[in-house]
């Protein structure tokens, strides 16, 4: 049985803003599911209708087979990172998390373990507002945390994280896959989860542009070809001539239509010296470009 | 609904903002009873207003907890904590009934202590004039509870104003404005009408007469009758405000 069921999914605010367009995905069990899109994609907005913090104007969506208002305790059952601000500046880290811990009828010994898990008990006496940016994110973790749930939703988790804690969330969620739980984490900086989700949901100005394996949606997507090249201006031309599509960055080329062989031969031809030439399977980043690229063009 | 009372008792004892408030109360309760009792002529002192001049500053320990009430519910919408609030407890009608019964109980609290240090301001300063202090008689007592209750309803109804309104500055600034604006001088000119008006009739669960511009007194509402519209109030407001709330998205 799927975890998250969204069908047909859609909010708008006002008249004018059309912020979630009829979405529809299932995300399964035991995986980590990257929810992917450029800032104002509509992200966070389907990430709180399943919370039921916002009411879709239209669709429906079941969280472990009902309504998230339906659950009982629901943070027992689903945890949410949805807003790393969230906290009232004068009051503590840990009492901020008791607060919510008493309203859900969870017992304080899993606060000291949630404050423990994001490496924040050295600060939990201390009021927000001395927070760091990141160390609000680890408090907000923490309160997703806090029911020990199956279900983690994270909106952007790796904001406001340095490198060492960027690296320390990717462990982290794995980790938490490994223990057999779901996660669904939303980012708008594609090579930050590359290397952590199994499945992603690319979502695009309210639209679900793909959903599927990584693995997959890489493997279906086209080559990037590499190329360095002193005379990079005039190839550029010559590729773009036979409708290559051509991305340059001083003397070197990303290249997308034709193999790396056509590309050799192309330079050949036009008399155009080569320094490096090679093949590269799509990054998310390019994947994700392409989807986008493809859609806005139909 | 006993863990969201508990959860609502520790978001009070684990901010500034009680205590903050609390000590204001108690400012404009003991600064007003000791500059009367030192420069009222001590024949003032001695008759019948003695308990009047002591709680002279009551009312003012009202609007505090009014504020209060209002900041209450609109620093969740302002701190973004309802995020957190409703996760933990979708059913918003919950959260919005178990704080006006945590405020409301505050409210009363808070007067009962207010007229305690009051009297207390009493027992030692009114001998240092070489007047007696003398004990309160019955309906003196009966008008401390009519104090006691009013205060925990206008806390009550600072959270339901704020549940409906959301926006604290605008909340805070509008709902005194009326009640120290509008509501008087509707009172002035029009005092049937400004009777039924809510400050004016949480006034009434206290004190019975309504003044008029020509300075007569009507006949308003008596004390169980301004309690029951009170509590009308309160409900109405707390319904629409459970009503909206359902319907509104937290972004």
């Amino acid at each position: 049985m799927a975890v998250i069921e969204a069908a047909h999914l859609s909010k708008r605010f006002g008249k004018k803003v059309l912020a979630v367009d009829d979405v529809s995905f299932t995300i399964q069990p035991g995986t980590i599911t990257g929810f992917l899109g450029p800032n104002g994609a509509g992200k966070t907005t389907t990430l709180r209708m399943l919370v039921d913090l916002v009411r879709p104007s239209g669709g429906t969506v079941r969280i472990l087979g009902s309504r998230y208002s339906d659950l009982a305790r629901p943070p027992t059952r689903v945890g949410a990172l949805l807003d790393a601000s969230g906290f009232h500046p004068g009051r503590s880290g840990v009492n901020a998390l008791r607060v919510v811990a008493t309203s859900a009828g969870i017992p304080y010994d899993r606060v000291d373990a949630a404050l423990e898990m994001v490496e924040l008990e050295g600060a939990a006496r201390r009021a927000v507002k001395g927070y760091s940016t990141g160390m609000k994110q680890r408090l907000a973790l923490a309160a997703a945390l806090l029911g020990d749930p199956e279900v983690l939703l994270l909106d952007e988790p790796a904001n406001g994280l340095d490198p060492e804690g960027v690296r320390w969330l990717r462990t982290f969620l794995r980790a938490r896959a490994a223990e057999g739980r779901t996660v669904l984490v939303s980012s708008h900086v594609l090579a930050e989860v590359e290397q952590t989700v199994d499945d992603i949901l690319i979502i695009s100005r309210g639209k679900l542009l793909a959903h599927g394996p990584i693995s997959e949606l890489t493997r279906t997507a086209q080559p990037v070809v590499r190329v360095r090249s002193p005379q990079a201006k005039t190839l550029e031309g010559l590729l773009v001539a036979r409708g290559a599509a051509v991305n340059r960055l001083g003397d070197a080329l990303a290249i997308r239509g034709p193999s790396s062989a056509a590309v050799g031969e192309i330079a050949h031809t036009g008399g155009v010296v080569l320094h490096e030439l090679l093949t590269e399977q799509p990054s998310l980043e390019d994947l994700f470009m392409q989807i986008a690229g493809t859609r806005k063009e139909a | 609904m006993i863990a969201l009372l508990r959860a609502e008792s520790l978001k009070l004892r684990s901010t500034r903002t009680a205590l903050g408030m609390g000590i204001a109360a108690g400012l404009v309760t003991v600064l007003p009873a000791i500059l009367l009792i030192a420069f009222l002529p001590k024949d003032t002192l001695s008759g019948d207003e003695t308990r009047t001049i002591l709680t002279a500053g009551s009312s003012l320990v009202t609007y505090i907890l009014l504020v209060f009430g209002i900041l209450g519910m609109t620093g969740e919408y302002r701190h973004g904590t309802i995020t957190y609030t409703y996760l933990a407890t979708p059913r918003r009608g919950r959260v919005i009934v178990v704080k006006l019964v945590v405020y409301a109980l505050v409210g009363c609290l808070a007067m009962l202590l207010a007229l305690l240090l009051a009297n207390l301001i009493g027992v030692i300063g009114l001998p240092i004039r070489g007047v007696r202090f003398a004990a309160p008689d019955g309906a003196a007592i009966a008008d401390s509870a009519r104090q006691i209750v009013t205060a925990g309803l206008i806390t009550a109804f600072g959270v339901a104003l704020g549940a409906l309104l959301r926006a604290q500055v605008v909340t805070v600034a509008g709902t005194l404005i009326w009640a120290l604006m509008v509501e008087p001088l509707i009172v002035a000119f029009k005092p049937h009408i400004g009777a039924w008006l809510p400050f004016n009739v949480f006034s009434q669960v206290i004190s019975l007469p309504i003044g008029g511009a020509e300075g007569g007194a009507v006949e308003g509402l008596s004390h169980p009758e301004a309690f029951l519209v009170s509590i009308g109030y309160i409900a109405a407001v707390s319904v629409l405000a459970v009503f909206i709330s359902m319907r509104r998205d937290v972004t």
